[in-house]
């Protein structure tokens, strides 16, 4: 009994943190030799048989019992072990004649190619030698250089007589078919050979020598053995070369290739790795038959042939050496998503999971989650039984397995797991110890991760509270739908359970809903109200909804379960009845009861705003002063997602993540009330059009359909005025195209306005809680436009759209354009047009889901391991530095308030300190005391604080005080009082109206300055956050929402740039050739059109056939010739500044036609004359006709890769937009301003500009891509993908090739593609990999060394408690 | 005897024999002695001079971050669920998780975060020195409490 007790004992030793030696602290990679292989095995396979006749493992042959179980009912021989106990024991095979490892083929040729094939030394020089080695034993050389310099190795090896034995080397190469090593001598034969060729050739029987020797593996085997050490660290071999070739197969345990019977055990099923060893084994054995018995020697070798390739499938089955192969070699079962690295090692199957239907239940708060009973009987959570939780544990205990709070183990201190359905719960609940763990049922309030595929950000699994449940489905609140992008058609979601202490913890202080309201994106709200409950707060909140003292005492009941005290405010109308208004009920949402000190301030511009702020007549202007609703209707903008001046928001960052949650909470609950009484739906008459409706409908199209046909009749006339850049058909497609989006759009606002405001569809538009005025005019009066592509239907048959068309009509109606509604019903055509359009989308989702699922990936592979350190840098997880400071200035951007990323919304925070702290009689300061204050604030505060702010912020708070400054000077020049010094508050009406309206007290001054102070020091990013798994999340989420191919007109029209995921793309790849280049040139001269027009006209390229008014042969006697005369009109007018001097320049220079200076004559300012250079009398002819036809392609002005360049006017100046490379020409053109003008060719800029300019481009090109698809993500992502980058001096895009260039890990690149092939480099070089990355902890099972790794705790002892033994005196 | 001990704690925590404890803080003390960083916040007591030096020395910064909040949380629920002596009077709480956050809260729990810096040096910090945002915290203790 003593025993146990003891080990009762353990339960109460602190944590003690693991830190002992048995962490793997790195891993080496390298090959075995054929005695290592032997060394470790247990067996030698020789037998190609597999069972006997009674289906028992043969000894000797694969399935020996020695190498472990085959199946559930064999045994391991070795360690007497089971099926599941022994994880089996290696076997050897040893081959008769050795053979080539096809995952080393590469490396073996490139050893070849560098040593003698006589004497196996290294073809260089001794000075070369020694000069190559000293850089190979550089110490500081990275795996990747010494890969680089042993590619120079090979390079320079080739001498063709070796220095060290004056043997002749050729050429080593790949054979054609199959394995095969030529040594091909051909070319440096030398006289001997040549001499023994003669001789040979005197004789009668053809003998031919062949310069081309093969080199087997036996010979190459015996050549890497002779290989001296110093030669193998000159080629980067991390073992003796010898490894490179197999000798001896290690054959793997029977337990990962399990035998399984089948027709009732008279057959089996065997692994694809057995059945190859098997005919490996078979085709060993005929093979040293062959060679014992002195067999021919071809057979001997098809048969050596046959063996090494059995043994190239056995390694890679789908290596290019073999034709096609059934079997699963041993690196298809590493590769690939389903391979062990990414299906096992990355990612792990696991317990304690659910996964059932979802539906919505409001009635939750949004940080819980409802779980059936039927699962939480099933999920467990392993408790300790302590003094605090033993009678609940009994209790459970009692319960058993199948009642609800119930527990299905009981596990002992000495390990012993009991199953309550088999034993008596009710001894087992009396015998329960502190100590043991009860695996108990998941009870109320237990914490659980809750996630929805597909996870493309952080929010996609978060923890919430479980809340037991009748029924089948698991329930959360509608306001979390939009983190995991969740609906209730059907959708299912995963759930775990974590099963430590710790990691509940975690869960919760990390991953809890209420900790992840805000998204990492841009700081944006992402847990907020939606649908249901907007349109809920739209209707009560209407301006003319007043209810009387049982009403409104009923619509406060329903906030929340009758937890909550609530102060009835004062009634908007007392007399004759009382009456409160709906948006008073708002107010007592926000703050129920006078405890509750939350005072929300802010003001924000709804869908329905107009002018006018508080007095906007369609009331579209809320207004929070103090927690009341002054003013406004609320819906999305108030309440939604996606917004940083919501309500929400505000109570986040003015209050903390617990308000917001309660005010969720009870909206949710109140509007699922409010609306279940109220009634809210949607019929047939919404959708009605009134009489007046398809009056003005019919008008409009008829209008547009003429308006059309005009545009149409002038097109084929001919008459049509081109647009620039455009052709007729083009500029017909786009009038049309805008006529027709007029009609809709004219369509639509009639409909807007003449719908009644009682309208359901109206309303939920209005509220922002669904559908948009688009939806609406369509299903009332008019679908519009089908689109294919960006543009009308295309022609599906010949000429023509449908066959119900006349040829080549351009018509509306033939091009796709539906008139009808959705509620009139739409034709024939036009159904088929808009199921054309129809089916577009669906491709587009279909395709992009794959194409950006790829990208997020190799993002999160390429930043995973970035986080911020202590000491505030940024840096990869071998320390290297990426950033010295998080996005310049070191804020965390889910924390961020203001528009684009500034730290604070201080107009908010301003407008809230003047609320919530009145002036309450004390004086306003003057301008002058205000500026004062702030810099005697801010110098304090540097010099007290150890971490002062960024001079960014204290601009950012100069600049707001200096307008509000500004704001008050106006207000008191207005009132004809001093600007600048402000008198005593109740010395005149002035005064006092001028304090009230725009001054500040010292008070409220010194606030507003202290809270912005140590708000911003709370927005600093946390050392041990990983921003880089943050940044990858940021910008691969919205590119899943980005459609696929979308073109847009930068400024002008015609001109195109590639935007959407096919850009991002562009940019992370670091793509050499992007497929819209554009240089935008500002010009000096900016607002002048003609030095615009010139600059332009240098730019573009101009051939001599454009600018030639005519290009002659003149056939004389004396010599003939070519004339060509310039078109000087047309030069002069194109300000091209073209002379026959520049032309005879460029002609000169033109690298085809090779002629010189004196061929080329200039006769007068716009006449050549032009020589052929051939004296040939008889080539005369040919000579001239040529050159006719080259002269007109000669590039006589511009710039080649410049395909053109357009002005575009911006604002009341002039820039010039170029289309096509050649940063620097651009820059070096006269008139352009070089230092302004940029690229969005990525490579180019780093080739002209440098890799600092490359940065910045790249974050500019990121932001403008996701700008323009309406994406606001925070700059801090973009810099940090920008600086991943660019970090290491050149651009590496975000590919595999990248990728392998910023990590120096091995399991990591493995993990990520090419896994076999990095692999077997790691191990041809000896890589050792240090476990550091975060790929790499997760393949071996240790902790990161980020977030909650960063750091370590350590148990403290001076603070214990010192413990009496000896009873109190009792005199003292 | 187990038994017994446990027992002993309806009494009050004080009465805990801290037998793991001592043993597991010999070694912390050689490991202590072997390091000559400025981790001896443990030894300077009194020494108010020692203390500001030591803490001038430290550079990074004086909040306590999520990690480190949700790691020692973590830490000391465990031991808390292992029935360690608690250190602050309880109000009925059960829950490992929220007695830690209490202790938090009070800063009471004996802890030393060491933060390593990218040079492989580290820096000290006492739980009780660092300033903990009531950010969470909140939350977890009115969990039950709204859940009646």
């Amino acid at each position: 009994m003593a025993r146990p007790e003891e080990r009762l004992r353990c339960t109460k030793e602190p944590f003690i943190e693991d830190v002992g030696t048995r962490r793997i602290k790195s891993i080496r990679f390298s090959m075995f030799s054929g005695n290592e292989v032997r060394q470790s095995a247990e067996a030698q396979v020789w037998n190609s048989r597999i069972y006997d006749q009674d289906m028992r493992p043969v000894p000797n042959g694969l399935l020996d019992t020695r190498m472990g179980a085959a199946n559930k009912l064999g045994e391991c021989t070795t360690c007497h072990g089971s099926f599941a106990e022994c994880p089996g024991h290696f076997g050897y095979l040893k081959l008769v004649l050795p053979v080539f490892n096809v995952g080393f083929f590469n490396c073996i040729l490139d050893v070849l190619k560098c040593i003698c094939k006589s004497c196996s030394r290294v073809l260089l020089m001794e000075k070369d030698r020694r000069e190559f080695l000293k850089k190979m034993r550089n110490p500081k050389a990275d795996p990747l250089q010494k890969s680089a310099i042993m590619k120079k190795v090979r390079d320079k090896c080739k001498l063709s007589r070796c220095p060290w034995c004056d043997f002749i080397n050729g050429v080593v190469k790949k054979g054609k078919a199959g394995l095969i090593i030529l040594h091909d001598c051909s070319k440096t034969l030398d006289g001997s050979t040549e001499a023994i060729r003669s001789a040979l050739s005197h004789k009668k029987e053809k003998i031919s020598i062949s310069a081309v020797r093969m080199l087997d593996a036996a010979t190459v085997l015996s050549l890497f053995r002779r290989m001296i050490d110093e030669d193998c660290e000159l080629l980067n071999l991390g073992d003796r070369p010898e490894k490179l070739i197999v000798t001896e197969i290690a054959v793997p345990p029977v337990p990962i290739r399990p035998s399984v019977f089948v027709a009732g055990g008279r057959m089996s099923n065997e692994d694809s790795i057995t059945v190859i060893l098997k005919s490996i084994a078979n085709t060993n054995s005929i093979l040293k038959e062959t060679l014992q018995t002195g067999g021919q020697f071809t057979k001997c070798y098809d048969c050596w042939q046959l063996l090494q390739l059995q043994v190239v499938e056995y390694i890679n089955s789908d290596s290019p050496s073999l034709s096609d192969s059934q079997h699963r070699g041993l690196v298809q079962r590493l590769k690939g998503k389903t391979g062990r690295f990414r299906g096992n090692l990355s990612g792990k199957r696991t317990e304690y999971t659910g996964r059932t239907v979802i539906s919505p239940d409001p009635n939750l708060r949004i940080t819980e989650v409802a779980i059936p009973i039927l699962m939480a009987r099933v999920l467990t959570y392993p408790e300790r039984v302590s003094y605090y939780n033993i009678e609940k544990l009994r209790q459970c205990i009692r319960n058993g397995p199948h009642k609800h709070p119930g527990a299905n183990f009981i596990i002992q201190p000495d390990g012993t797991k009991l199953h309550l359905k088999y034993c008596d719960r009710r001894i087992a609940a009396r015998d329960l110890k502190y100590g043991c763990v009860v695996e108990r049922h998941l009870e109320d309030g237990d914490i659980v991760l809750f996630n929805r595929q597909p996870s493309l950000h952080r929010m996609s699994i978060m923890s919430h509270r479980a809340r037991i449940m009748p029924w089948r489905t698991l329930r959360f609140n509608e306001s979390v739908c939009n983190p995991y992008n969740a609906d209730f058609d059907g959708d299912e979601m995963n759930l775990h359970v974590p099963q430590t202490e710790e990691a509940r913890t975690e869960a919760l202080m990390l991953m809890g809903v209420q900790n992840n309201l805000c998204t990492p994106k841009n700081g944006e709200i992402l847990v907020a109200s939606t649908q249901d409950f907007l349109t809920s707060s739209f209707l009560v909140t209407r301006k003319d909804n007043f209810y009387d003292r049982s009403s409104f005492t009923l619509l406060c009941s329903y906030l929340g379960d009758a937890m909550e005290n609530i102060d009835l405010p004062t009634p908007a109308l007392i007399k004759p009845i009382e009456l409160w208004t709906g948006k008073q009920l708002f107010s007592v949402l926000v703050r129920p009861n006078a405890s509750t000190k939350v005072f929300l301030n802010f003001t924000v511009k709804e869908k329905i705003y107009t002018s006018r702020e508080a007095m906007c007549p369609s009331d579209g202007f809320v207004y929070f002063r103090n927690s009341e609703l002054l003013s406004g209707q609320v819906g999305k903008t108030t309440l939604g997602n996606g917004n940083k001046d919501g309500m929400f928001s505000v109570l986040v960052r003015d209050y903390n993540s617990h308000a917001a949650a309660s005010c969720m909470n009870r909206l949710a609950k109140f509007s699922a009330r409010f609306i279940g009484n109220h009634g809210f739906s949607i019929g047939v008459d919404d959708v009605q059009p009134g009489e007046h409706l398809n009056q003005q409908k019919k008008k409009k199209i008829d209008e547009g359909y003429k308006e059309c046909h005009d545009l149409i009749a002038s097109y084929s006339k001919g008459a049509l005025t081109l647009q620039p850049g455009c052709n007729a058909a083009q500029t017909l497609e786009l009038k049309i195209t805008g006529v027709l989006n007029q009609i809709r759009a004219t369509a639509g606002n009639v409909c807007m306005d003449t719908l009644h405001w009682r309208n359901s569809p109206l309303i939920m538009s209005q509220c922002g809680s669904k559908g948009s005025p688009i939806n609406i005019s369509q299903m009332v009066a008019c679908v519009g436009q089908q689109s294919v592509g960006g543009r009308r239907a295309p022609n599906g048959f010949i000429d023509r759209t449908l066959p119900h068309f006349p040829i080549n009509s351009k018509t509306p109606a033939a091009k796709g354009f539906v008139a009808n509604s959705f509620y009139t019903g739409l034709t024939a055509t036009e159904f088929f047009f808009h199921t054309m359009g129809g089916r577009e989308g669906l491709v587009d989702t279909a395709v992009k889901t794959a194409e950006t699922g790829y990208m997020s990936r190799r993002l999160m592979k390429g930043l995973e391991d970035l986080s911020v350190f202590y000491d505030q840098t940024v840096r990869n997880a071998s320390g290297g530095i990426v950033q010295f400071l998080y996005g310049d200035d070191g804020m965390d951007p889910a924390k961020m308030e203001g528009k684009d990323g500034k730290p604070l919304n201080l107009d908010q925070l301003f407008m809230k300190v003047m609320a919530t702290c009145p002036q309450r009689g004390h004086d306003t300061l003057s301008p002058g005391e205000i500026l004062q204050i702030l810099n005697v604030k801010l110098s304090e505060h540097d010099a007290s604080s150890d971490d002062s702010c960024s001079e960014k912020f204290k601009q950012l708070l100069t600049k707001f005080l200096e307008e509000r400054i500004k704001l008050l000077k106006n207000t008191r020049r207005s009132l004809h009082l001093d600007e600048d010094h402000v008198g005593k508050k109740d010395s005149s009406i002035e005064e006092c109206i001028a304090a009230n309206i725009s001054g500040i007290s010292a008070k409220q001054l010194q606030v507003f300055l202290d809270t912005c102070l140590s708000r911003y020091h709370s927005k600093k990013i946390e050392a041990g956050a990983s921003i880089g798994a943050i940044g990858a999340q940021s910008i691969g989420e919205p590119g899943t929402q980005m459609t696929l191919k979308t073109f847009h007109f930068a400024g002008v029209a015609s001109m195109n740039v590639t935007l959407g995921v096919p850009r991002i793309k562009e940019i992370i790849n670091a793509s050499k050739k992007i497929s819209t280049p554009i240089i935008t040139a500002e010009l000096l001269s900016g607002k002048d059109v003609l030095s615009a027009r010139i600059v332009k006209g240098s730019m573009e390229k101009a051939v001599l056939g454009e600018v030639a008014e005519s290009i002659k042969i003149v056939l004389k006697s004396s010599q003939p010739n070519l004339v060509v005369k310039l078109d000087m009109q047309r030069i002069e007018a194109l300000h091209m500044g073209i002379s026959a001097d520049s032309v005879q320049l460029s002609i000169l220079n033109h690298p085809k036609i090779k002629l010189k200076s004196e061929h080329v004559r200039v006769i007068d300012k716009a006449k050549l004359r032009i020589y052929p250079a051939g004296i040939d009398k008889c080539k005369l002819q040919y000579e001239l006709h040529n050159l006719k036809s080259m002269l007109p392609k000669v590039i006589v002005k511009g710039i080649p890769t410049v395909e053109r360049a357009v002005i575009n006017k911006i604002g009341d100046g002039y820039n010039l937009l170029v289309e096509g490379t050649n940063l620097l020409a651009v820059m070096g053109t006269p008139g352009v301003d070089a230092m302004k003008t940029k690229s969005n060719h990525i490579m180019e800029v780093n080739r002209t500009l440098g890799i600092e300019a490359a940065r910045r481009s790249i974050i500019d090109e990121i932001q403008y891509t996701m700008k323009s698809h309406g994406m606001n993500i925070d700059l801090r992502h973009m810099m940090l993908l920008a600086d991943l980058m660019t970090y290491k001096g050149e651009i590496l895009g975000i590919t595999r090739y990248g990728i392998a260039k910023m990590k120096s890990s091995v399991l990591m690149l493995a993990s990520f593609e090419k896994t076999a092939e990095h692999l077997f480099n790691a191990s041809y070089s000896g890589r050792e990999d240090q476990i550091e990355g975060v790929s790499e902890c997760i393949i071996m099972g240790i902790p990161m060394q980020l977030g909650t790794g960063i750091l370590k705790v350590r148990q403290r002892l001076e603070h214990l408690p010192e413990f009496k033994y000896q009873p109190d005196p009792i005199l003292s | 005897m187990a038994d017994d001990d446990y027992n002993e704690m309806d009494m009050g925590y004080e009465d805990e024999p801290p037998e793991p404890e001592i043993e597991e803080g010999a070694e912390e003390e050689l490991e202590n002695n072997n390091e000559d960083a400025p981790d001896d916040v443990v030894g300077a007591e009194g020494e108010e001079k020692d203390q500001e030096k030591t803490q001038r020395l430290r550079k990074t910064s004086k909040y306590m971050t999520k990690y480190e909040r949700a790691r020692i949380l973590g830490t000391r629920a465990l031991q808390i669920s292992m029935n360690a002596p608690v250190m602050v009077e309880l109000e009925g709480e059960t829950d490992p998780l929220e007695i830690a956050m209490k202790e938090l809260r009070a800063r009471k729990i004996p802890f030393t975060i060491r933060r390593y810096l990218p040079d492989g040096s580290y820096e000290d910090w006492g739980v009780d020195e660092l300033i903990v945002e009531d950010g969470g915290l909140l939350e977890a203790s009115s969990w039950r409490g709204l859940n009646g």
